[in-house]
């Protein structure tokens, strides 16, 4: 493990007097966090390194999973404050995006891997058990820790989960198309390798504005798209095309080792993963699901008050039946 | 097994921080006024007109308008600033530094300096309003139109009673640091972190508001508690009449908002200024004094609305 200085302290500035040589304070970064980490550090694995941030103290651990590199670990923005409060919190970036390495093979970007690092993080912060918190793709890397490691998974939420399961939503069934040169880029064509070598952000923009299908979601469209373009087109096709966790059956049998309280929350017009996979999950593993009337991919974000009230419930649940 | 990896180095944006804005600003700079405090802006965005963005008091500083800036500069030109005594800007600790008039040399300091000739002001309460509505007054040229948050026009009411009775004794050594004991010279010395929690959460009573709290908290520990102890000291050289004087010189369009919570600002200031200016007056049920951050969707549409009806050619079909 490597220790990182804080990012307020790199962006520490120092000036003596104003220009006019009245004495002043200094400034010692621009904020920008509501809350910074108390710790950040590194894990390696075969190279690759994982950048992660600790909040706050009190037990359960909660990690937040990286989603899908499309983003990096400041997805959880709304929820990091809040949840720290009263709890440790633990966020990492994905490897492909933010502070963390971006590997140049599809392998390197397999599920199996997303959940090895959440296990390295979790030895390197010295986290014994944590509750997972995952959004969409982070659902996959939490169901091989919640079924393969489940000494170490105290409870588990699943905010609009990516898992293959039943139904589709319509204009959005799997295509194999992705590496083609496709004649159109309308709509959901532009899910395609080549669209986005050749504009990236228009990429970003037409999937962010999917994901957020709620009114006034200008500032979480904008805050995505940003990190969307802290990685780049090449990355971002080596994670589509990386190893998953299996079919339906697959999954199925995996939800079925899950013995740890599970909670799902999906909102009903999430326009990314069929409400429907939601309700597959939460009764295919006893969890609770709580929608999100209106809500679509990312309510953590866009409706983040009840998002964070139904995990803060879910964690002291888990205090109270144990 | 990996072939390859590039580090998260070779991918950082230059002048990108870590992720945390929805919007990178297009310019930056540092501007000097008369008396040689440098003030840092932040431009984003094209398009007529320019929306200027001014700061509150030193106990925050720009982040305080990070929910409007990426929606306004997606049709405008937006500019924003600390003001000086906290953010990037100087921060002199003399009193003389936060007089009335430096306040309001700061705001055309910026306009000049980023060759902006008029503007659009937008404030929220003493700092953001009544220095907009001083611009306006003594310099209309340079002002279109004035979008005013949370009315912090001074003598227009009398102060809210904490700050009433807080401010007999802000020198004094107290028994206790309970409530708005806490808005005192040795508390904030002692302690000035645990004063800006407690300020933050009386100004943002609504629920569900840990984030705003923990947002503007940080912010005022990024300032200083010397430079607020000489802000405190800088006195207001206008009486009732001067100051009733200067807003009903105010020719521009203007739009005046206001919560029935404000805890830092009286509603009476905002209903007397309307009956001053004749401007419309929109009171928010329930809304403390940090409209913009705790209600951004509200405060966003109120300033599109605004400023698109400044100039009817202004519209643009599917601007949400």
């Amino acid at each position: 493990m490597v220790r990182v200085r804080a990012p307020e302290e790199a962006a520490t500035e120092r000036r003596p007097a104003t220009a006019a040589g009245l004495p002043q304070t200094t400034a010692r970064r621009e904020q920008a966090r509501a809350r910074y980490p108390d710790s950040t550090g590194f894990v390696e694995r075969d190279g690759v390194r994982v950048f992660y941030e600790v909040y706050g103290t009190g037990e359960p651990t909660v990690l937040m999973l990286p989603t899908w590199s499309i983003v990096h670990g400041r997805i959880w923005k709304m929820q990091i404050a809040d949840l720290a409060r009263r709890n440790r919190v633990v966020t990492f970036d994905p490897r492909g995006n933010g502070r963390s390495d971006r590997p140049s093979t599809a392998d390197a970007y397999a599920e199996s891997e997303f959940a090895a690092d959440a296990l390295a993080v979790m030895d390197a912060t010295a986290t014994r058990r944590a509750v997972l918190v995952t959004l969409s793709m982070g659902a996959q890397r939490g169901l091989l820790l919640a079924s393969d490691h489940s000494e170490r998974v105290a409870g588990a939420v699943f905010i609009g989960p990516a898992l293959a399961l039943q139904a589709v939503i319509p204009g959005r069934e799997p295509v194999d198309t992705f590496m083609d040169h496709l004649d159109t880029d309308e709509g959901w064509a532009k899910y395609n390798a080549q669209f986005w070598r050749r504009d990236y952000r228009a990429f970003l923009e037409f999937f962010f504005s999917q994901c957020f299908n709620e009114a006034h979601s200008t500032k979480p469209t904008d805050d995505a798209v940003g990190w969307g373009l802290e990685t780049d087109a090449e990355t971002l096709i080596v994670t589509d095309i990386a190893p998953g966790i299996g079919d339906r059956d697959a999954i199925l049998a995996r939800i079925a080792r899950v013995h740890c309280p599970v909670l799902v929350i999906h909102g009903r017009d999430d326009a990314i993963r069929p409400h429907a996979h939601g309700e597959e999950l939460a009764s295919a593993s006893g969890g609770r699901l709580i929608t999100i009337e209106g809500g679509g991919h990312i309510p953590n974000s866009r409706d983040p008050v009840k998002v964070n009230l139904a995990i803060r419930e879910f964690i002291r649940g888990l205090a109270g039946g144990s | 097994m990996v072939t390859a990896s590039r580090t998260s180095a070779d991918h950082a944006l230059a002048g990108a921080s870590d992720g945390t804005r929805a919007r990178q600003p297009t310019r930056t700079g540092l501007a000097a006024g008369p008396d040689g405090v440098r003030i840092a802006w932040e431009e984003f965005g094209t398009g007529s007109p320019t929306i200027l963005l001014l700061p509150s008091t030193p106990i925050v500083h720009s982040r305080q308008w990070k929910a409007q800036i990426h929606f306004l500069s997606r049709r405008w030109r937006v500019i924003a600033f600390d003001g000086r005594g906290n953010g990037r800007s100087d921060r002199p600790t003399d009193p003389t530094a936060y007089h009335d008039d430096r306040i309001v040399e700061d705001i055309a300091t910026v306009m000049d300096a980023t060759g902006t000739e008029r503007a659009v002001l937008v404030g929220l309460c003493v700092d953001g309003v009544w220095r907009a509505i001083r611009l306006a007054a003594e310099d209309p040229g340079r002002v279109l139109g004035i979008v005013a948050f949370s009315i912090g026009v001074p003598r227009l009411a009398p102060p809210m009673p904490h700050y009433a009775t807080a401010g007999k004794t802000f020198e004094d050594e107290l028994p206790t640091s309970d409530g708005w004991a806490k808005y005192n010279r040795h508390h904030w010395l002692r302690d000035y972190a645990d004063f800006a929690r407690f300020f933050f959460s009386e100004m943002t009573t609504e629920p569900h508001s840990t984030k705003a709290i923990d947002d503007a908290a940080a912010w005022a520990v990024d300032g200083s508690v010397d430079v607020m102890l000489a802000e405190h000291e800088a006195e207001l050289p206008f009486d009732l009449e001067a100051v009733e004087a200067r807003c009903r010189a105010v020719t521009c369009p203007m739009l005046l908002v206001h919560g029935t919570e404000d805890r830092c600002q009286s509603i009476s200031r905002a209903h007397r200024l309307a009956e001053i200016t004749g401007a419309p007056l929109v009171v928010v049920e329930g809304a403390n004094h940090m409209i913009p951050g705790r209600h951004p969707v509200l405060a966003n549409l109120l300033i599109r609305d605004f400023v698109r009806g400044l100039d009817p050619a202004s519209r643009v079909e599917g601007f949400r």
